[in-house]
């Protein structure tokens, strides 16, 4: 393990970004996790990489990040807790601004890699499918089905803005994906497992791996156009029918806003197309107009 | 004759009950349209004391008006009942939100009604308090190149007009909406500091009296007292930030002067409280923003001091 920036702290140890590398040369990846210290799935990911990399000759480098703000994990908070700042949003940094400027300088600097992976959970509310979020088109897409993760979602402009770590290695000039799995503030295992398969199986599609991971099952290969969005026209106690990965049809009931003191039924919420569910709602108090669930067009 | 109050969105809880977001109309006469808008995030109460005590100056003086302002006392009502900056719930900033959207969550719902409410008004002002952690001294922030706005703010009573170069986030604030906005801003996050309030106070009825929308005689002071601050850019204002992590102690108060190389305050270890750095101001000028809430880190800011030529 290496230390490749390090920030006085007061109260406590200093912050330390720590990488953990393997191989050497050329072709090179860069897995980070952690950037959100709530989002727990991708940590979990990352660190499952560590035991197949240890024990395998690499053709290449692959260079982990598992926790980037290890601040916020320790206080449970998603931002850096002492100025409650996003660091996905403080890209490309500077060496002599914030806090928060300082370490995604130092992140962007020491992950130049040929490939980059950022890993994500979802939001404490909502519940995603393992899927891999590329732009339209580019080697980005050919990557991101390499992983053969459930999902791969096709979006115009994804994560292209310079503030954010993947689009900061885009303007860089790296291919870069953004992984994403389960819920915020909770572990799945079962997700996570099947980001740090993919990751896998897109090493051995580098030739950095040699032996083939187990296959994956890609459900969805999708653009927005093939994705409905099911709003809650009401606020209420959301119950929903349906979990992420589930096949429905149209007019499958999804789930059901009720009163939050009663129960009395206030809306129901039904699938309008053929698909899989890729995003759910998980936290059961709801907002009008709020996303609820997400169908995708299967394969 | 009383102002009109209107309901402009009524964001409805998931528990049943419903949060309003108020305008309150002064009209009479013929004459520009102003607006003021205070409380899109709710840890800055001084703006929302300012458009009260001007509403209490616009209602006392109503018949004499020649023209509307529009007051929004507080457009996260929220996210002010629990002090926080952003909107509970979502944990959205709001002034991250403009132009927000029709058919979306809350926030977003708020920020797109205030824009299509306030759409066709003469001057938008906004006004608020600092940032949680910051003082600051009563100022003006327009955007670089609004010159005409710069000029209007040079009668807002404040310290200073900053012409401020736009930010990254900038096209997501509600001044970014409407060209010539301008911002009042200074006090305390959280806090109310009373001067302050009187000054922006004044300052906010000194320009409605500029635009002719309040006539000489309504005014509660002599137009002569009104300050006449400087017009400076970006590259007047300098951030001043720790290099160690620790506490931050201030030697300064906003609008203090400071010399070249005079310290703005120290940084001390928080456990042995020995000192770990003295901060030194990079230029003769006053103190307009200091922080108040003193954990730093490394890269933390301290302080921005305003080159002036009174500094």
């Amino acid at each position: 393990m290496a230390e490749v920036f390090r920030l006085g702290a007061p109260y406590r140890e200093d912050f330390r970004l720590e990488r953990l590398s393997y191989g050497t040369g050329s072709p090179s990846v860069t897995v980070v996790a952690g950037l959100h210290g709530t989002e727990l799935n991708g940590v979990h990911a990352v660190n499952l990489l560590v035991g197949p990399l240890s024990m395998s000759r690499l053709k290449g480098t692959v260079n982990l990040f598992p926790v980037v703000n290890s601040f916020g994990m320790d206080q449970g908070t998603k931002r850096w807790p002492y100025d409650d700042r996003d660091i996905n949003h403080a890209f490309p940094g500077d060496p002599q601004g914030s806090a928060v400027q300082r370490i995604a300088h130092a992140l962007l600097e020491h992950t130049a890699a040929d490939v980059c992976l950022d890993v994500h959970s979802a939001s404490p509310q909502m519940c995603e499918l393992p899927q891999v979020r590329v732009p339209l088109s580019g080697r980005e897409v050919e990557l991101a089905r390499a992983t053969q993760l459930p999902v791969v979602w096709r979006r115009a402009g994804d994560r292209l803005e310079a503030t954010g770590l993947v689009g900061a290695w885009r303007n860089s000039g790296r291919a870069a994906l953004h992984l994403l799995g389960g819920r915020g503030g909770t572990l799945d295992v079962d997700h996570a497992g099947q980001i740090a398969d993919g990751v896998l199986r897109l090493l051995h599609h580098l030739g950095i791996l040699s032996l083939p991971p187990e296959p994956g099952t890609t459900a969805v290969d999708t653009t927005r156009a093939g994705v409905s969005y099911h709003y809650g026209a009401l606020g209420g106690f959301w119950v929903p029918e349906v979990q992420v990965g589930d096949r429905v049809a149209p007019g499958h009931l999804l789930g059901k806003v009720t009163e939050v003191v009663g129960g009395n039924l206030l809306e129901e919420v039904r699938a309008d197309r053929s698909g899989i569910v890729v995003t759910l709602r998980t936290y059961p108090i709801v907002h009008a107009r709020e996303l609820l669930v997400r169908v995708a067009d299967a394969l | 004759m009383t102002a009109q109050t209107s309901v402009i969105c009524s964001a409805g809880m998931p528990t049943g009950d419903r949060v309003d977001i108020v305008r309150r109309r002064f009209q009479a006469g013929e004459g520009p349209r102003v607006v003021l808008v205070a409380g899109i995030r709710g840890d800055a109460p001084e703006g929302i004391r300012v458009a009260h005590n001007v509403a209490r100056v616009l209602g006392a003086c109503h018949e004499q008006l020649c023209g509307t302002v529009d007051i929004y006392p507080c457009v996260n009502p929220l996210a002010a009942h629990r002090g926080l900056r952003n909107w509970p719930f979502f944990d959205q900033d709001l002034n991250r939100r403009f132009p927000g959207r029709a058919n979306a969550h809350a926030p977003d719902l708020v920020a797109r009604t205030l824009v299509d409410d306030v759409q066709g008004a003469t001057q938008v002002l906004e006004v608020r308090g600092a940032h949680a952690a910051f003082a600051e001294a009563p100022q003006a922030q327009v955007r670089s190149g609004d010159s005409e706005a710069a000029k209007l703010a040079r009668s807002a009573n404040v310290h200073v007009v900053w012409s401020r170069a736009p930010g990254p986030a900038a096209p997501s604030t509600f001044a970014w909406q409407f060209p010539n906005t301008i911002v009042l801003e200074g006090g305390t996050g959280n806090r109310l500091t009373p001067e302050v309030a009187t000054t922006l106070s004044n300052g906010v009825l000194n320009l409605l009296n500029v635009l002719g929308v309040l006539p000489d005689d309504a005014l509660t002071f002599h137009w002569a007292g009104m300050s006449r601050p400087e017009v400076v850019g970006d590259e007047q204002v300098h951030r001043i930030r720790a290099d160690v992590g620790g506490l931050f102690l201030p030697r300064h108060r906003p609008w203090d002067a400071v010399g070249e190389g005079e310290s703005l305050g120290e940084v001390i270890d928080p456990i042995s409280g020995a000192q770990l750095a003295e901060i030194p101001s990079p230029k003769a000028g006053r103190v307009l923003a200091l922080r108040e809430q003193p954990v730093v880190l490394p890269g933390s800011m301290v302080a921005r001091v305003v080159e002036v030529s009174d500094g």
